[in-house]
């Protein structure tokens, strides 16, 4: 009896695992489905195009993407090209500079950056990254990203 | 007739006419209004299920298509406008009617045994429509919508472990894209629908197998026969809310222009443009936004939104959980507690809700969040007063802890000055002491219907 008692429960288990393993075998390739295949990097330098480069005169700055990136570039009280991701890190909305107030902003949830991309108020709980904006000889702009060390 | 005898030949039917026959609403002490909200809850997602089919006959998913046939139903298809009106008020007034339908639910104690898979399956109901609000909004392709998944998306990223994963095949990709379109799309016209039918089949067969829950204390109360006496007035209220829907999808076809109940398509969305001053969700997400809002970048080692969403999946989970929290409506006892629980969520959700909508910032982009919280604490504390009064004086109502302790945090944030979170903390503290002591003094204060 006791023998029957352990070979039904062996054969409970192996049906148990059974199941399992074939409800695994199902929800894994849907899983690997339903996950997006990983973005191209190209972290590379990014220069910009003449359209670009007329707006960020026109209107002091702008958004750039570089790969998955979001860039913002704008050119600060000093006429300096400064250029940092454009994506909060609260919330993922995209910020804006804003010239009057010299700070950078993100209106979806108030928070607020200084123009290195540091926080200065709002709930965002890390600072932009920066990138390194440079004016070329020949009146182009690059934006770069800027080395780990260097980044804030 | 012989189509019934040759049905019932085949089919038995005899047994349902029978249980249509002797089915019974309960008819207690209080309205029966009640009773008709699940019901009309059902037909607004039956006009939704309705008009977006028609909405679906023109509408186009992708970058380059989702805006523009919104924007051609809307202004070149005939009678499009209203189908769009429609579908927008319509899903607009389900909502609500789901929120009156479950706050009545738990002011009743009709979630208590033998009825708790009634609740848990309605909660369900309820996070799908949430579901369904979300990636409905994202289908226009305007500026919006980009924004307001964009941050509805990134904040799943917060669930420990997966949420990173999560995040990624929400959206298709690392932000959201086309391919967040296409997926938002897939679950709104056939994942969500698909579980919805599901789960209201459920909802419905407990209803049917258990019945209506009578009134609390009430053993063997009266009945009003359901079919036709409760199907009439069922039939005439679901009129009544049409022509109310078609009123309103006439008349103001892009909503109240309330922010969070607006739908005017404005600028296409771009994903190299910032977010708009003013930018809000959908009203029923609001207090989630404010509350991502007043969380300070780090608490407890936690990010920000790590700590809301903690708080919110918190607070849900003990909503979700009331059946088996509240023992004494089980055994058929009041249970006032749970009933100023419900009086408390509305509280707390009306304070962060008012000050989402910057109400005293002075229509500033940027409003001053001191003036903002003093002005949404006055109308929080004036509602409040106002309600518990009333409960006080019409409902005989004495237990007022959880209610007073949200009428103190919103007093203590917006006339003390102090963080939102100092004076949740404070509140918080004095509603455990406020029990603790009600507890113990039990015989002089229960007392009271629920």
């Amino acid at each position: 009896m006791a023998e029957q008692r352990g070979r039904r429960s062996l054969l409970d288990l192996l049906l148990g695992a059974g199941f399992l393993g074939f409800f695994a075998s199902i929800i894994y390739p849907v899983l690997r489905y339903l996950k997006p295949l990983a973005p191209q990097e190209s972290a590379g330098a990014l220069r910009l195009t003449r359209e670009e480069l007329g707006r960020l005169e026109k209107e002091h700055s702008l958004i750039l993407r570089q790969g998955p990136t979001r860039i913002l570039l704008f050119e600060d009280p000093e006429q300096r090209l400064r250029a940092m991701e454009a994506r909060c890190t609260h919330e993922g909305c995209t910020v804006q500079y804003v010239p009057g107030d010299s700070v950078v902003w993100c209106a979806c949830h108030n928070g607020r950056f200084d123009l290195d991309g540091r926080v200065i108020s709002g709930p965002p709980p890390r600072p932009l990254a920066r990138w390194l904006a440079h004016r070329e000889p020949d009146g182009g702009v690059t934006v770069a990203p800027s080395p780990p060390e260097g980044r804030a | 007739m012989s189509l019934y005898r040759w049905l019932d030949k085949r089919y038995a039917l005899a047994p349902l006419v029978d249980f249509v026959r002797h089915k019974e609403v309960p008819v207690g002490a209080h309205s029966m209004f009640w009773y008709y909200l699940g019901g009309l809850t059902l037909f607004f997602f039956t006009v939704q299920i309705a008009s977006g089919a028609l909405l679906l006959v023109y509408y186009q998913v992708g970058e380059q298509a989702s805006y523009e046939s919104i924007r051609f139903i809307t202004t070149k298809v005939p009678f499009g406008w209203l189908v769009r009106s429609i579908h927008c008020w319509s899903a607009h007034l389900m909502i609500v009617s789901l929120v009156l339908h479950m706050l009545s639910t738990l002011m009743l104690k009709a979630y208590r045994t033998p009825r708790e898979l009634t609740w848990i399956t309605g909660f369900v109901l309820f996070a799908l429509s949430l579901g369904f609000g979300f990636s409905g909004y994202l289908l226009p392709w305007n500026e919006l919508a980009f924004f307001a998944t964009a941050v509805g998306t990134d904040s799943v990223k917060a669930v420990p472990g997966i949420g990173e994963w999560l995040m990624q095949v929400l959206r298709g990709g690392p932000d959201v894209s086309g391919n967040t379109l296409y997926r938002f799309f897939a679950l709104h016209v056939v994942i969500l629908p698909l579980a919805m039918f599901a789960v209201v089949g459920m909802h419905l067969i407990f209803i049917q197998r258990q019945g209506m829950a009578p009134p609390l204390g009430q053993a063997a109360p009266r009945g009003m026969r359901f079919f036709p006496d409760f199907a009439v007035r069922d039939v005439l209220l679901w009129l009544l809310c049409l022509m109310l829907l078609a009123s309103l999808a006439v008349f103001l076809p892009y909503g109240p222009r309330i922010p969070g109940v607006e739908w005017e398509l404005g600028r296409k969305a771009n994903p190299l443009a910032p977010a708009y001053p003013g930018i809000k969700p959908e009203w029923y997400f609001l207090w989630v936004y404010q509350l991502l809002k007043e969380f300070p970048p780090h608490l407890f080692g936690m990010e920000g939104p790590q700590a809301a969403l903690a708080v919110v999946t918190a607070l849900l989970a003990v909503w979700a959980l009331v059946p088996w929290l509240d023992r004494r409506a089980g055994r058929g006892e009041a249970s006032p507690e749970f009933t100023d629980l419900g009086a408390a969520a509305v509280v707390f959700l009306a304070f962060l809700t008012l000050k989402a909508w910057d109400i005293g910032g002075g229509g500033q982009a940027q409003p001053d969040p001191h003036a903002v919280a003093r002005a949404c604490a006055v109308w929080t504390l004036g509602g409040g007063l106002i309600a518990t009064g009333l409960r006080f004086a019409l409902l005989r109502q004495t237990w007022f802890i959880f209610t007073g302790a949200a009428l103190l945090h919103a007093a203590l944030n917006g006339l003390a000055g102090l963080s939102y979170l100092g004076a949740g903390a404070i509140s918080a503290i004095a509603a455990a002491a406020g029990v603790v002591l009600s507890r113990r003094r039990r015989p002089v204060l229960a007392g009271g219907p629920p």
